[in-house]
């Protein structure tokens, strides 16, 4: 932080105040009610909540629906955001390339028009609807060829590419305006050097983008949890037959509509758990990364 | 020497519709140090950038040595470019950056890593091979990019701008460097700059830009000396010369208001030329007020302004003692006169 910015440490502290008291209230609080939960065993009707120790924890660790579930998480986890970023950072190359060496007007044409993306994203969920999007006609013609009510695999497909689809338009913002703070010299240096197109990606674009591409990992990641949410609920409401119950999903379910809210708060403490060492196990992998411009 | 010659056939870059460059035809000579000098967007980098093949020509042809080239990629044309930012990889330790343009050539570890620290050896880097750019001082960085250059052993090195980034103590040691590199490598270079003195004491040839033209490519003695348009005689110099209109008539030339200011035989309106340095302050010639003075140590520099108004700078020897409003008497010298034409701003070769 610069120092003197500010006249005194209390204007900082005064203007942070407001922004800490909402994640205590909204973030800490409910975690610590989780944690809180998690030890005991809870009415769904009132009536006491009774200490139990780690039992919740035995109860859900011994239950091959959370594993089923942790498993789906995983791989939604992995999937997802590499399908995302992957796509984003190839449109973003070709749009960088496309706006190299021309004038700063184009440059600030791209972005609503990127913003919009998000927009379209929103849309994405209806259109690619089985029962009222595209792939309806494509069933009547071949019957049971996109399905995803009845065949597991079509549906997690389905919010795979949903949760892709949502993705795209940040990210691509995000890495396109990294790939435009990369020097017109360095480029030109690298092409002296003799580096192809191709090469120039591998060794000069990605390398430099390192700081964005990280950025897009943390809130993809984070977004596998959120978002997803939205998704499952709207599209597939965890079925057919549980193949699209991602762990935030089946804690839903189990609270809200299982009354068993020790088991969902046990959940919500070992899904965070899952996060936070995804997310700390990126940050140690930027550790590595990590260089001045 | 082993640099070829480039020669540039009416070459010509628009970008929309006003050519930035204007069908430049030249010949830098082969193992020559050209400097490309003219003031900040004349179109020097985009000259530059065409010989690299970093930018497109409109019409024209470029040959380097025996081959033309204005249709290869810049790898092919045996060219290292050094850029005014170093634009060094900031993701790769100096090594990596001195050795990218090997590794891409497929040039395999012993051989990659004796050549990267010979090339570090010559511009004196030793010992700073492990570094990160970031970690390194604007001189540093400037060096790692001129190894960077000279590791492929290019035919051609082309600088754009290296020293602007430099501090001015840096900047002269550099060029010193710049100098006696050329002399060990014997490569062809071109270098860019907007600096005058970088011109004249780096170039065996300066070509003179502006807008697109060359006003003038000679040596620094011949453009100093006998400048061959108004507006080198004003680029050149500091301070530059000084540039009247004067009318010639009846073997001497007068300003407008009939002062007579010095013999020559021109006939008709001119532009009168003459150095600062070699302006003689006496008791013969013609009347001029001082306005203002400078003491520089080795010399002092006076503004006077002329019967007619207009102002005059004059480089006097230390310990004449002039104070402003002081009246002086000036005389050009006639053997150092420089006539233009006023019209078209070229020199007037006088009978
Ligand atoms: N990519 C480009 N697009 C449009 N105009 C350009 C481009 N590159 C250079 N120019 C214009 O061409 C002229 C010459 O530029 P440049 O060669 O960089 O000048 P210098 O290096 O002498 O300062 C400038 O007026 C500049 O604005
Ligand atoms: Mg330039």
């Amino acid at each position: 932080m610069q120092k003197g910015f500010y006249s005194g440490r209390w204007t900082y502290a005064a203007l942070v105040a407001p922004i800490l008291v909402l994640i205590f209230l909204f973030f800490y609080v409910p975690v610590g009610l989780a944690f809180f939960w998690s030890l005991f065993l809870e009415r769904p009707f009132g009536g006491g909540s009774q200490f139990v120790g780690l039992d919740n924890f035995a109860r859900v660790l011994s239950d091959a629906e959370f594993w089923d579930a942790l498993k789906r998480t995983a791989i939604f986890m992995i999937v997802a955001p590499s399908l995302a970023i992957g796509i984003s950072l190839m449109l973003a190359l070709a749009a960088d390339r496309g706006l190299r060496g021309s004038s700063a007007a184009r440059n600030i044409i791209i972005w609503p028009k990127a913003v919009a993306g998000a927009s379209i994203g929103v849309v994405f969920v209806f259109v690619f609807n089985p029962f009222l999007g595209i792939f309806a006609p494509l069933n009547e013609i071949w019957p049971g060829f996109w399905n995803p009510r009845i065949d597991g695999t079509d549906a997690f497909i389905t919010i795979v590419v949903a949760q892709v689809w949502n993705g795209i338009p940040f990210n691509f913002i995000i890495l396109l305006s990294g790939l435009q703070t990369i020097p017109d010299t360095v480029t030109k240096a690298a092409v002296m050097d003799g580096a192809s197109p191709w090469r120039r990606v591998w060794d000069i674009q990605i390398p430099l983008l390192t700081p964005q591409l990280f950025l897009t990992f943390v809130l993809e990641f984070v977004g596998t949890v959120v978002e997803a949410f939205g998704l499952i609920d709207t599209m597939t409401e965890g079925g057919p037959g549980g193949a699209t119950t991602l762990l935030i999903y089946k804690i839903y379910v189990d609270g809200f509509k299982a009354y068993d809210l020790s088991g969902a708060a046990t959940q919500t403490v070992i899904l965070m758990l899952f996060v936070l060492i995804m997310v700390a196990l990126q940050f140690r992998l930027e550790k590595h990364v990590k260089y001045e411009r | 020497m082993r640099g070829d010659a480039i020669h540039l056939d009416a070459v010509t870059k628009s970008f929309g519709a006003t050519p930035v460059i204007d069908a430049i035809t030249a010949t830098l000579g082969g193992g020559e140090f050209t400097v490309i000098l003219g003031p900040s967007g004349c179109g020097k980098s985009t000259l530059l950038n065409m010989i690299a093949g970093l930018e497109r020509l409109n019409s024209g042809k470029i040959r380097i040595g025996v081959r033309e080239v204005q249709d290869l990629p810049p790898k092919d044309r045996g060219c290292a470019m050094v850029f005014q930012n170093y634009a060094l990889y900031p993701h790769m330790t100096v090594e990596g950056n001195i050795g990218y343009a090997l590794k891409v050539a497929g040039v395999r570890q012993p051989e990659r890593s004796r050549r990267v620290a010979e090339a570090a050896r010559v511009v004196e880097l030793g010992g700073l091979l492990d570094r990160r750019p970031s970690e390194l001082s604007g001189g540093q960085r400037q060096r790692v990019a001129i190894a960077r250059a000279i590791v492929r052993e290019p035919r051609v090195l082309l600088f754009d701008e290296p020293l602007s980034n430099l501090d001015a103590k840096l900047r002269h040691g550099m060029r010193m460097e710049l100098s006696q590199l050329h002399r060990t490598i014997g490569a062809t270079t071109v270098f860019v700059t907007h600096d005058q003195v970088e011109a004249m004491t780096l170039a065996d040839k300066v070509m003179i830009l502006n807008k697109g033209r060359i006003e003038q490519f000679d040596t620094p003695h011949a453009i100093y000396y006998r400048p061959a348009s108004s507006f080198v005689a004003g680029f050149i110099g500091a301070p530059p010369m000084n540039l009247l209109p004067v009318t010639g008539g009846g073997g001497v030339l007068r300003l407008d208001d009939g002062t007579e200011l010095a013999r020559n035989p021109h006939e008709g309106p001119a532009i009168l030329g003459i150095r600062p340095e070699k302006i003689s302050i006496g008791d013969k010639g013609f009347a001029a007020r001082v306005v203002y003075r400078e003491d520089l140590g080795s010399h002092t520099a006076i503004v006077a302004r002329l019967s007619g108004g207009q102002e005059v700078q004059v480089a006097t020897p230390i310990g004449m003692h002039l104070d402003p409003a002081d009246t002086i008497t000036f005389d050009f010298p006639q053997d150092h006169l420089h006539l233009f034409d006023p019209a078209t701003g070229l020199r007037l070769e006088t009978p």
